[in-house]
């Protein structure tokens, strides 16, 4: 399928819909050459199908870290009208809000590093990560209903977030019309006793230092002033109950793709019409894991306050370490665009991307011991993107390719001869999350940058890594 | 041989799994899963838990199976080690699974789901292969 892309010009890349009979619109992948080249084909004919799906509109967009997926490429944006459209569990992934909080302090590099491997070590033993740690909250299930509904303003109720932190996260952390009575049992069960709780796989907490400052606008309206600044970046998601809404609505999805006769290029790419009980279901249920996901970050970082305030000895406010902003990355959303000049309701599916609004933040998360990077949405990413930019770098080698190749161990050593301090519940996953495993960070931001869908504010490099 | 990975996917896991007979099958899937999840060798029998699952088909049976194992390891708060199908039909399976508390250091990685992506399951001379893609 690569051989069809032709080239827009230096960051942008066209598949026109005539090169597959069933594609009703173009695709279109923002990317530089180097990018280009580390593209699967794969992923491209992937990108392929979702433009063949019903109600898309033009184009299905492919970002600069996308990668192999399930149906849809990680990296990915599908749009549908909010009329003869389709939702899709399938075209959301499996961890829904899966996302990031970026959150400052105002100390500096060298204040950090003299408590560097005390304030790594009391981050891993007071947040609970790895798939062998419990909980520390175990909530009731009438709790939860009430995570579902109301998401990080439960938190604010029970003294874990501020007014900040709900105005400083996306849909100000509660999406309005989740319905927890589309949220199954099982999916309850594994939710109760999870909240609070980092996952593992590509979910981390990194300790960070501002390496440039590209915008000082933007950077001090965000309070991102100062190079060797600290910041904590926080990437998780909605843990084993958002996983379970997804695994459960790709069940009900699959039915309704046979009842409604929906011609499909691939079979993970499950979806129902926008209006069916199918879809709006899975919508009010996905709504529900994304409020879970907010609250999860949002108790975390209130943990992550504390074991600042513990080793600094001093409050969190005097710290100054507000929320930046809290973003997700596979999500569904009802948003008004311009479509051909007419203002249009659609159904943006953003898998592995993120919001891109105007003068919003966007946050690009970066391998693990690579740098990563806080941006500013525009209106060119409205025209081009839907309002979406990518949301990492974007893996370029198998989890099992990885581990054969890397040992834990060494990267670990590696990272500490850079000044990194790491820490992980198991060798194994810091190997899978080798830095070798992603695609260049720098040539993603570049690739966004260059096309003008997300400005850069400030770049990161990590002086501390808690993983999973 | 029970099991084995197969490489060739960027983000995940995938694994064919082999046996004589449905239950070593099912069997044999779920020691495959576990080996992603944590250390299986260092997990104890300590306990069990008795499983009933339902499926459209057989193939919708095996998804299902281990579907259910990766939503326990979060309700029981439980890695395992030991897998017993008592019975097993096309449809339906009753099983008992073996093994002890969660602890940080048997644990390896969260599998997110059974995937249906390239999933099969045949019947051959041997008996059975299946071939399952985690998403992790």
């Amino acid at each position: 399928m690569k051989e069809n892309l032709k080239k827009l010009n230096e960051f942008e890349w066209e598949l026109d819909k005539t090169v597959r009979k069933e594609m009703r619109v173009k695709a279109k992948i923002i990317a530089n050459d180097k990018i280009m080249n580390a593209i699967e084909n794969e992923a491209i004919t992937q990108l392929t199908n979702v433009a063949c799906l019903p109600g898309i509109i033009e184009p299905a967009i492919g970002l600069p870290d996308m990668h192999w997926g399930y149906g849809l490429p990680m990296g990915a944006v599908g749009a549908f009208d909010a009329e003869e459209g389709i939702i899709s569990a399938g075209l959301c992934g499996f961890d829904i809000n899966c996302g990031i909080n970026l959150i400052r302090t105002n100390l500096t590099l060298k204040e950090v590093l003299e408590k560097q491997k005390e304030l790594v070590s009391a981050l891993f033993n007071k947040i609970p990560c790895g798939v062998g740690s419990k909980g520390k909250l175990r909530l009731t299930k009438e709790e939860l209903n009430e995570v579902l509904l109301n998401g990080v303003n439960w938190a604010y109720d029970k003294g874990y977030a501020t007014k900040k932190d709900i105005k400083s996260t996306e849909e100000n952390g509660c999406m309005k019309g989740a319905d927890p009575s589309k949220v199954s049992d099982l999916a309850k069960k594994r939710g109760c006793p999870q909240l609070g709780t980092l996952g593992a796989g590509n979910h981390f907490l990194e300790i960070q230092k501002v390496t440039d400052v590209f915008d000082n606008n933007m950077g001090k309206k965000w309070g991102v002033i100062d190079k060797d600044q600290v910041l904590i970046m926080l990437h998780c998601g909605s843990r084993g109950l958002g996983h379970q809404v997804a695994s459960d609505y790709l069940k009900i999805q699959e039915k309704a793709v046979k009842k409604y006769n929906i011609w499909l290029p691939d079979n993970q790419l499950v979806c129902a019409p926008v209006n069916s009980k199918e879809g709006q279901d899975f919508f009010a249920a996905m709504k529900a894991a994304v409020n879970y996901s907010f609250t999860n970050r949002a108790v975390i970082t209130k943990w992550i306050r504390e074991v600042f305030e513990k080793v600094f000895k001093k409050d969190w406010e005097k710290l100054e370490m507000e929320n930046v902003y809290s973003i997700a990355h596979n999500i569904v959303k009802l948003e008004e665009h311009t479509v051909n000049g007419k203002k249009k309701k659609l159904y943006v599916h953003r898998k592995g991307a993120t919001r891109a609004f105007p003068d919003m933040p966007v946050i690009i998360a970066g391998s693990m011991g690579t740098s990563s990077y806080l941006l500013k949405g525009t209106d060119v990413a409205m025209q081009k993107t839907f309002g979406s930019s990518a949301h990492g770098a974007g893996r370029a080698m198998s989890r099992h390719a990885a581990i054969k190749s890397f040992r834990g161990e060494e990267i670990s050593k590696n990272l500490l001869s850079k000044g990194i301090v790491s820490k992980a519940t198991s060798w194994k996953s810091l190997a899978e999350e080798g830095p070798l495993a992603y695609k260049d960070i720098e040539e993603v931001i570049n690739s966004v940058h260059g096309a003008g869908i997300s400005l850069k504010v400030a770049r990161m490099e990590p002086v501390g890594v808690i993983k999973g | 041989m029970k099991f084995k990975f197969i490489e060739n996917l960027t983000s995940d896991v995938m694994f064919e799994a082999y046996g004589k007979d449905l239950k070593e099958l099912f069997e044999n899937s779920a020691i495959a899963l576990f080996n992603v999840i944590c250390k299986i060798s260092k997990v104890k029998t300590i306990k069990f838990v008795e499983v009933e699952i339902e499926g459209e088909n057989i193939e919708d049976l095996l998804i299902n199976w281990l579907q259910e194992l990766i939503a326990l390891v979060d309700i029981k708060e439980m890695f395992f080690s030991k897998f017993e199908i008592l019975e097993i039909s096309e449809k339906k399976l009753k099983a008992k699974v073996y093994g002890e508390k969660i602890s940080p250091e048997k644990g390896e990685t969260v599998v997110k789901a059974v995937t249906y992506h390239n999933f099969k399951l045949e019947k051959n001379k041997k008996g059975y292969t299946t071939r399952v893609v985690f998403d992790i």
